[in-house]
């Protein structure tokens, strides 16, 4: 069955090298399915593939059923498609607020459409994002000098208070504590419950299963397996190939 | 010495905008531009012909030197979008290096070398003011309205959009900003300052060649900006008054050769842009105010 | 026959900027840095050659002279400006204006010393003798071309079949490299600003003794260099040896068809047509960044 984003045939070569190759994936709605694989199986890449950072070779995606293949990234993030990214790329030099406020306005002259009554609604939008994440008391501090959880938090900030409605999350949980780990995953499930198509790429299988209805197991740019957590875990092939036990 | 106080007022007002105009560029947009004085130049002939052909009025020569000065802004917006650090820097240079050969060559509408002489005098409205006191009151207007245009657009939409787009451009794009547009009007609304700015030096000088548009005077601008601190609504102008007052400072010491001065005022601001960068790198306002 | 003639004044030009572009890509290479001070090192090395040929010291004194202070100078940029500045923050736009400034400060040093006219180192290697009928070429023109080709297959040698020059080659992009190599790679670095530096010389030299040395010289220089980085695809020394050749030749060669006020222009029309239609050079991979 198509899902809310759907992606047929997916190719990208770099040079001699096949990043990505002949991937099908289907995020169904209100399904969290977890991308997993060894370095360099080509999640990330797949990941810019989808939101239009990287124009594949071939293949197609498509969100809601309409084709976004070689749309620009300004245009399927419209659509409803937020992601982090690994290395965060926060706006370092801007405020807490003002990252989370410069992710959901998208007018490109020098106003915003919608006047009054649409800008109290960002506000409120960011307002609760920052709650929701714990971020309030540091509305007015800098990116650049948050704690590591709290620029993890942040990332996830921007994106809470777009009201996507499909998630590509790039290993959001790692390096957290404990506790802002446990966070997270609360974070992540309240979105969930309230309709939000999850995708995430993570290393740590413990939030995997944690989080994730179905995963999809990559290797190599292939996509090598993909079923329930409990049936892909328990693989022993796929578990030598993810902590790197290769055979020749 | 009122004389002289006003001439000084009057060229810190003017480049007080020309420094504004491109710390929207450095400073909230992440464009390093190294060609701003072309687009200072190009409004400059464009207010000194509009006075000369038409009428000697600010406001239309200002108006006229600003979408000039906008709309070739293309040239820099184009390789703005396709190549970023580095290469933009380069490519700027090369805009910067062709346009002063351009304003040399051609005569019809810049007067090569020898410039357009014979500014006649300016009218607001039909008013003279030609007067040095007037004209300063007018340059201070357009001063103040452009600090608060900045200050407003960089406090709304735009300006987080710019700045989000110079701390993460892919981040951004991410969240639905349409950077090349974004880019484009920020590069736009910087030239078409600059613009303004040249066409009211050319009033004031009554005269403009292509000595006022090269790479040195882009690089003073560009020092303005950097050492007073980017980013900042005080730091161009900080940047304008000590980058100005330092030959008039300089005159006073004796010891100086007067043939000498303008080569000792370029060593101090050299050393000046080489220390700020090592030291303090987000320059004097930068360092004083923390952020804004 | 003027084409011709204008040829062999392209050559000439091209083979000093094909050493300078050379010595500035090898440094980026390298480093990653942007050294745009590199048209300063050029110009001390330049009026160093003349100060001391004019103070009565022998050519072989004065060309020694120009490469300790060539090779010093880009030393003392690469501890003193560079790695202070990467050590906190090194956004490439902070190096850029430091070592901007540090260029404006040479110029400014140099118009004090040596005033702001032409300084110049005149000799019988530049009086033309005519080769064909028409077309006259001064022995400095064998001068420069030699110079320049011997200099860059040495170089060249010595990146590729020395264990220096690999490690040189692989400081930028393969850092577990130098570990294996047991490299340190705070010394290849100054290994590349000294190269680098040391390759600004011979041009700097030839440069004194034919069209003679201006304050501005630096900044041309340093324009020269970079645009033909850029063209040559950045950090490509033989990329931007060739293009610095296809500057030179440019603007000699649009001397036939437009007035001499164009010639340097050309160049820069040709550099801003690769970065708006090749951003990668003539052997550049992908655009960085």
């Amino acid at each position: 069955m198509q899902g809310l984003l759907s992606v047929r045939g997916l190719e990208k070569h770099f040079g001699g090298l096949a990043a990505v190759q002949k991937v099908d994936l289907d995020l169904q709605e209100g399904v969290t399915t977890a991308l997993v694989g060894p370095n360099g199986a080509g999640k990330t890449t797949l990941f810019n593939l989808i939101t239009g950072n990287i124009v594949p070779d071939s293949g197609t995606v498509t969100v809601a059923g309409a084709a976004v293949t070689g749309r620009r990234p300004h245009e399927i993030a419209r659509l409803g498609v937020a992601r982090s990214f690994q290395d965060l790329r926060l706006f370092g030099r801007m405020t807490v607020r003002d990252n989370v406020l410069a992710a959901i306005e998208h007018g490109a002259w020098f106003w915003q459409p919608g006047g009054g009554a649409a800008r109290r609604a960002r506000e409120a939008a960011v307002e609760s994002a920052l709650e929701r994440t714990g971020l309030s008391h540091l509305a007015k501090a800098r990116a650049v000098d948050l704690s590591y959880a709290e620029t993890k938090f942040l990332s996830v900030a921007r994106i809470l208070a777009t009201g996507a409605r499909i998630w590509l999350l790039d290993e959001p949980a790692s390096g957290l504590d404990l506790n802002s780990r446990n966070r997270f995953v609360a974070l992540v499930r309240e979105a969930v419950a309230a309709g939000v198509t999850v995708c995430l790429i993570e290393h740590n299988l413990d939030i995997v299963t944690e989080l994730a209805d179905r995963i999809a197991f990559l290797d190599r740019g292939a996509k090598l397996a993909e079923g329930e957590p409990a049936a892909i875990l328990r693989d022993p092939e796929l578990i030598a190939i993810y902590f790197g036990e290769r055979r020749p | 010495m009122i004389a002289y106080l006003l001439n000084l007022a009057t060229l810190a007002t003017v480049f007080g905008i020309l420094a504004a105009s491109l710390n929207l560029l450095i400073g909230y947009a992440g464009i390093f531009s190294m060609a701003h004085a072309v687009f200072f130049g190009l409004g400059a002939y464009a207010g000194a012909q509009i006075a000369m052909l038409l009428v000697p009025d600010v406001l239309l020569a200002c108006l006229a030197a600003a979408a000039v000065a906008g709309l070739l802004s293309l040239c820099l917006a184009l390789p703005a979008l396709r190549v970023r650090g580095e290469y933009f820097v380069v490519a700027s240079l090369g805009l910067q290096m062709v346009a002063i050969t351009v304003f040399s060559e051609a005569h019809a509408v810049t007067g090569g070398h020898g410039g357009l002489v014979g500014i006649p005098p300016a009218t607001l409205f039909g008013l003279n003011i030609g007067d040095p006191g007037a004209f300063l009151l007018v340059c201070l207007a357009v001063l103040a309205l452009v600090l608060l245009g900045i200050r407003v657009l960089m406090r709304g939409s735009f300006g987080r959009s710019l700045m989000a787009i110079r701390d993460s451009e892919s981040a951004a794009k991410a969240f639905g900003k349409d950077v090349p547009r974004i880019k484009t009007l920020a590069v736009g609304l910087g030239c078409a300052l600059a613009g303004v700015a040249g066409a009211l030096f050319a009033f004031y000088m009554a005269f403009v060649n292509v000595e006022s548009f090269t790479l040195e005077q882009s690089v003073l601008v560009m020092a303005m900006v950097i050492i007073g601190g980017t980013a900042t609504l005080a730091g161009p102008l900080i940047g304008v008054l000590l980058l100005l007052l330092l030959p008039a400072g300089l005159s006073f010491l004796t010891f100086i050769p007067p043939t000498e001065i303008g080569a000792v005022q370029q060593f101090i601001y050299g050393l000046a842009m080489t220390l700020l960068m090592i030291f303090r790198p987000a320059g004097i306002a930068g360092l004083s105010t923390g952020r804004r | 026959m003027l084409i011709l003639q204008l040829l062999v004044s392209g050559i000439q030009t091209g083979a000093i900027y094909a050493l300078t572009a050379a010595g500035f890509a090898l440094i980026f290479g390298a480093t990653r840095i942007f050294h745009v001070a590199h048209g300063a090192t050029f110009a001390l090395a330049g009026y160093a050659f003349v100060g001391l040929v004019n103070g009565g010291f022998g050519w072989p004194l004065a060309c020694l002279g120009a490469l300790v202070l060539a090779v010093a100078f880009g030393l003392a940029m690469d501890r003193f400006v560079y790695r202070p500045i990467q050590r906190h923050e090194g956004s490439f736009f902070t190096v850029f204006v430091a070592a901007f400034g540090v260029t404006i400060m040479v110029q400014s040093l140099i118009e004090i010393g040596f005033g702001r006219s032409f300084a110049a180192v005149s000799t019988p290697l530049t009086r033309a003798h005519q080769l064909l009928p028409g077309l006259y070429v001064a022995e400095v023109f064998w001068v420069a071309v030699a110079a320049a080709l011997v200099l860059f297959a040495a170089v060249t040698l010595f990146l590729e079949r020395t264990r220096l020059g690999i490690g040189l080659r692989a400081l930028s992009e393969n850092p577990e490299l130098l570990r294996a190599y047991g490299l340190s790679a705070r010394r290849l670095s100054m290994i590349a600003f000294g190269l680098g530096s040391a390759l600004a010389v011979p041009g700097a030299v030839l440069t004194a003794i034919t069209t003679g040395l201006q304050p501005s010289i630096s900044a041309q220089v340093m324009l020269v260099s970079l645009a033909a980085s850029v063209v040559g695809g950045i950090g490509s020394l033989r990329g931007a040896a060739l293009a610095g050749l296809l500057l030179g030749v440019v603007e000699n060669l649009v001397v036939s068809v437009l007035d001499t006020q164009w010639s340097s222009a050309a160049g820069f029309v040709v550099l801003f047509a690769f970065i708006l239609f090749r951003p990668s050079g003539l052997f550049g991979r992908a655009v960085a960044r």
